[in-house]
């Protein structure tokens, strides 16, 4: 079975999508049980960033080259991605610390294995255009759950957005900040 | 680069185009699911739907109420009950009713962060002492509005309201308690209470956090930019000198 992941990228790419989509809608349904909100997000974090277990770091765009560009472009990202609440909200959500740590780790864990190891793994079998198509629709897909159908155009917008970052300077560091930052802001 | 350039501001704009099309924007699940519908919103709530009505019928099942739970349409209250929370003498079932209460009651001292909302049914609840047999009211409340510290009730929209408080959160943005008198219904805190940490007065927090983000921005950019320069054009000029050389 190893071998096949190993030599096999379409299957790889397959198998580790299905992954992501299974955790993601065990945390969704996970999260309604009563107090179950906190461990449900951490362990949910935890078992996403699972997902980049045998890649390497630079493959994940998780290198250390061009770390100040990178933090920037994050900070730019997370500017984009909240201007559209901020123009016509203003009030930050105000999570309980618990939440917030815990939605923290979702956060990079969710962007370890959207754009950093399924994004990897479907370059390997059609490039940079599928890698960014097929995270996009795994993301948007894993959102299914948790958001009404009228938000998931946004969340498509967001994952394109992440994914072209992703693949224009091979970097997650940015994605995992913008990531961090809107989630504990909206 | 130049392409992938294109491509990001592309998304850019797709994305912003998107996001706006829905209120309040992109969120990533930990905000309520759905906008909560206010009878009086507060100027920042955009689009408003109003709230929704409840309605049970609960089956007396060997002269006990069954166990079942009341509910309004948009989930914004739940009312659960244990198995003979009624008084059903005579009764074959029992009605409950929920629904939201229009004009707002602007108590004095009070705030309420929720709609107020009126659970009636046609049977009283049977006298219980095991408080934890007595039925558990759960409101969802907005981040839109101040979080709220307790639940109050009242035997009329006017008042007088009894703090009857309010037990760890299940899940967030709802606030829950007990109760042993059906009535009217609120979520709310003390005009008083300061550092409510949700209150009127972070309203403007995101986008002064937008503003401080485009200041790190271009502090951090604009250097960033100036090295990156500096650099390929000292890396052209030994190019340069390389060709010379040869």
């Amino acid at each position: 079975m190893l071998a096949v992941l190993r030599t096999r990228p379409a299957v790889r790419a397959a198998v580790l999508a299905a992954y992501i989509l299974l955790v993601e809608y065990a945390r969704t349904l996970s999260e309604q049980i009563p107090y179950a909100v906190v461990p449900a997000l951490a362990i949910g974090g935890a078992a996403l960033a699972l997902a980049a277990w045998g890649w390497p770091a630079e493959r994940i765009g998780l290198g250390t080259t061009r770390l100040a560009t990178r933090v920037v472009g994050g900070l730019a990202l997370a500017v984009v991605l909240l201007i559209p609440t901020a123009a016509r909200v203003g009030a930050m959500a105000s999570l309980p610390l618990d939440v917030a740590l815990a939605a923290v780790l979702v956060s990079v864990g969710e962007e370890i294995a959207f754009r950093g190891a399924l994004f990897a793994a479907l370059e390997d079998v059609g490039g940079g255009g599928l890698a960014v198509v097929g995270t996009t629709a795994i993301w948007t897909a894993a959102h299914a759950l948790s958001h009404p159908p009228q938000f998931l155009f946004a969340v498509a917008a967001a994952g394109l957005l992440l994914g072209i970052w992703r693949m224009a300077f091979r970097d997650l560091v940015g994605p995992i900040i913008a990531h961090v930052i809107a989630d504990l802001a909206l | 680069m130049k392409r992938p350039g294109v491509l990001l501001i592309g998304a850019a704009i797709a994305y912003l185009a998107a996001a706006w099309s829905v209120t309040p924007g992109f969120y990533d699940g930990f905000v309520p699911q759905s906008p909560y519908n206010f009878v009086c919103p507060p100027p920042i709530a955009g689009a408003n739907l109003p709230p929704a009505s409840g309605h049970l019928v609960i089956k007396v099942i060997g002269g006990v109420s069954d166990a079942n739970s009341a509910f309004t349409d948009d989930g914004q209250v739940v009312i659960g009950f244990l198995p003979g929370a009624f008084d059903v003498t005579g009764k074959t079932q029992v009605t409950v009713d929920i629904k939201p209460v229009s004009p707002c009651p602007n108590p004095s001292g009070l705030h309420f962060s929720t709609n107020t909302y009126l659970i009636s049914a046609d049977a009283p609840l049977a006298k219980q002492t095991d408080k934890s047999k007595w039925p558990t009211l759960v409101m969802r409340y907005s981040n839109l509005a101040p979080d709220p510290s307790f639940v109050y009730r009242s035997d009329s929209p006017n008042g007088p309201w009894t703090n009857i408080g309010a037990s760890q959160q299940a899940q967030p943005y709802t606030i829950d308690t007990k109760t042993d008198v059906l009535g009217y219904f609120a979520a709310g805190y003390p005009s008083g209470a300061i550092s409510k940490p949700n209150s009127q007065a972070n309203s403007q927090i995101l986008p002064a956090t937008i503003a401080i983000l485009i200041v790190l921005v271009l502090v951090g950019g604009i250097p960033l930019t100036i090295i990156r320069r500096r650099q390929a054009r000292s890396g052209a000029a030994d190019d340069e000198d390389e060709d010379e050389d040869d």
